[in-house]
């Protein structure tokens, strides 16, 4: 009974520490969304594959959203034409490398900078590498998605126009479309389904006009409706999987034998395996899960919660279920390998001291 | 209408509220922990405020979303079936609300020796992760809390260097078994960032008598001398204790 009351407590800890982070990023992405034209960053691309892998993985600072508003935004990214490199670069790094991220990280992690300093320079390195890779990949039709091949064959990028007629089609089908998915792009074919009207369905001439005249030409009110709309969904999704993360840590804290957890988080291999198994399962919200990985700071190696905090933003079973919306199978297993390598082989070193 | 379009119907309706249902009780719990006090036994007070912040937002969201609601209850919207895939058709909020309710209904505990105990005293008697914070080293022996005796202790761990010096400290009992009977081991758990991270501190303490009349989890203040005493292998600071006094639980039992 005692221990169940501790596990509680663990768990009421972390999620009403989490919580306002949570909250926070939700809130930004949501309003990003809706006030950002990222097509005006299109035209500041550069076209190096490496620096434009580079570029990518900055994007975050300025589209802070986690490991779930990023596939939509990655998706239109790739949808107008951005760079492989770029979009890909965005898509691992973006849910790490933005302030909200770092500052949820070095909340959890006061004792410990280096984490923070860590975690956000190797996401970075490991996203621009994977970025620069797939950068060779000239044609994208194999490595996406066929809906997606398709729309990018008959609708180059620029012509805008019908890329909002087809937008809908592409929702339409059943491709393991995730709520998140398209609460960044539900809107984009809201006139196609026969439901117009609708207040809380945005207008498509917002995402085809510049941003100052989809202001003008719409009510604040009418946005506002979809901020909350969006705030409210992403919410609700999110905040269910980190309440089932946080039930996970807390029980690993509460039961697990104490024997076992010493044994796997000393080893400098092991600790590692654990936390990128750990990572993948849980599939924690990026914003929230420094404070999952807290809760594991006395028995682990730091190596094993720097792989855990650098692999869990990228790829992880929901993510991976959103990943595959956009990329084919095979794509997305090249992402985990890679990714999945590269933290490994990194947070060895900080493990063995060679760096 | 067939049946499965009119529950489908039903369900329309029913979710964006349950929705508001999950986003208020959040909203009440985070300011219930706050204005019962309880906010301390699960985070750590710089982070009081953004707490109270979210708190208050996730209310502003809830009246918002009730007065969209309202205002569109008679029409029809058909927004949610098409986007639930990560969790069936209501789950995400089903899963927030129920959390919610246990943690209304719950009051969160105070960690205890059997916690201490679990995170293993073997770890207490050797070093603590922890950094000198504010570190003073002009403070009077008698003046420095546990927590402070633990940190100066780490800046310079030679135990030698503090015989002597008077202590007045306040922690609750812990009886280690690899200490003998005559010692028991006064501890403090430590919040950084929330409960999650919850780590114990202390010092050993020898008693005159058996530690049995110091029930565990029991909190004591402690006056006495240093010395040095070696426990279990290990020279160790140890608190010689003239004086033992029962005192109550702090109000806020975690140290920072």
């Amino acid at each position: 009974m005692n221990q169940l009351n501790n596990g509680f407590t663990i768990f009421l800890s972390l999620l009403v520490e989490a919580m306002p982070f949570l909250l926070l990023g939700v809130l930004f992405s949501s309003l990003l969304l809706f006030f950002i034209d990222e097509r005006k960053l299109v035209a500041i691309m550069p076209k190096n594959p490496l620096l434009g892998a580079l570029f990518g993985s900055m994007i975050g600072f300025i589209f802070p959203v986690c490991e779930c508003g990023n596939v939509p935004v990655a998706r239109r990214f790739l949808m107008q034409g951005i760079p492989t490199s770029v979009s890909i670069g965005f898509l691992l790094a973006a849910p790490t490398v933005n302030p909200i991220v770092i500052w949820a990280t070095w909340t959890a992690f006061r004792e410990q900078p280096e984490l923070v300093i860590l975690r956000v320079v190797l996401s970075f390195a490991i996203a621009s590498m994977i970025g620069f890779v797939f950068s060779f990949q000239k044609d994208l039709t194999p490595i996406v998605q066929p809906a997606l091949a398709r729309y990018l064959k008959f609708n180059p990028p620029r012509k805008l126009k019908s890329s909002r007629v087809r937008q809908s089609d592409l929702i339409s089908q059943p491709v393991g479309g995730s709520s998140l998915l398209q609460s960044g792009s539900y809107w984009l074919g809201s006139k196609n389904n026969g439901e117009t009207g609708l207040p809380q369905r945005i207008d498509s001439s917002l995402i085809s006009d510049t941003s100052t005249e989809s202001i003008s030409s719409q009510p604040m009110a009418d946005k506002m409706q979809l901020v909350l709309e969006n705030t409210i969904q992403e919410l609700r999704e999110l905040g269910g999987v980190l309440v089932l993360g946080s039930a996970i840590a807390a029980a690993i804290q509460v039961l697990a034998p104490r024997d076992l957890i010493i044994s796997l988080g000393a080893g400098p291999i092991t600790s590692i395996v654990a936390m990128l198994v750990l990572a993948t399962v849980v599939s924690i919200c990026s914003t929230v899960d420094a404070f999952f990985a807290l809760s594991f700071a006395s028995t682990f190696t730091t190596g094993s919660l720097l792989a855990f905090l650098v692999f869990g933003p990228m790829i992880d079973l929901k993510g991976i279920g959103l990943l595959l919306s956009i990329f084919t199978p095979r794509t997305v297993f090249y992402f985990f390998a890679l990714a999945g390598l590269l933290t490994f082989l990194f947070t060895l070193f900080i493990n063995l001291h060679i760096i | 209408m067939n049946p499965l379009n009119s529950r489908a119907k039903i369900y329309s309706i029913l979710l964006p509220w349950l929705d508001v249902l999950a986003i208020t009780a959040w909203g009440i719990l985070m300011l219930k922990y706050w204005l019962t006090d309880k906010l301390n036994l699960l985070i750590h007070p710089n982070y009081f405020g953004l707490v109270v912040a979210a708190g208050i937002v996730l209310l502003g969201i809830s009246v918002a979303k009730t007065r969209q609601l309202w205002r569109q209850r008679r029409r029809r919207t058909e927004s949610t079936a098409q986007h639930i895939s990560l969790f069936p058709p209501g789950w995400g909020s089903a899963l927030l609300l129920t959390t919610a309710i246990l943690g209304l209904m719950i009051t969160p505990q105070v960690f205890a020796s059997q916690k201490a105990m679990q995170r293993g005293v073997g770890d207490l008697l050797g070093t603590s992760r922890m950094q000198p914070q504010s570190f003073r080293a002009s403070m009077r022996p008698e003046e420095r809390s546990l927590v402070d005796w633990v940190r100066t202790l780490n800046v310079y761990p030679e135990p030698d260097a503090y015989t002597g010096q008077k202590v007045k400290v306040q922690g609750f009992v812990i009886h280690p078994p690899e200490l003998g009977q005559e010692y028991l081991f006064l501890a403090r758990f430590v919040l950084t960032c929330c409960a999650a991270d919850a780590y114990p501190i202390g010092l050993p303490v020898k008693l005159s008598k058996s530690r049995q009349e110091y029930k565990p989890d029991s909190w004591q203040e402690v006056e006495g001398i240093m010395e040095t005493a070696t426990l279990s292998g290990k020279r160790q600071l140890t608190i010689n204790a003239s004086s033992l006094k029962s005192i109550p639980q702090p109000k806020n039992p975690y140290s920072y």
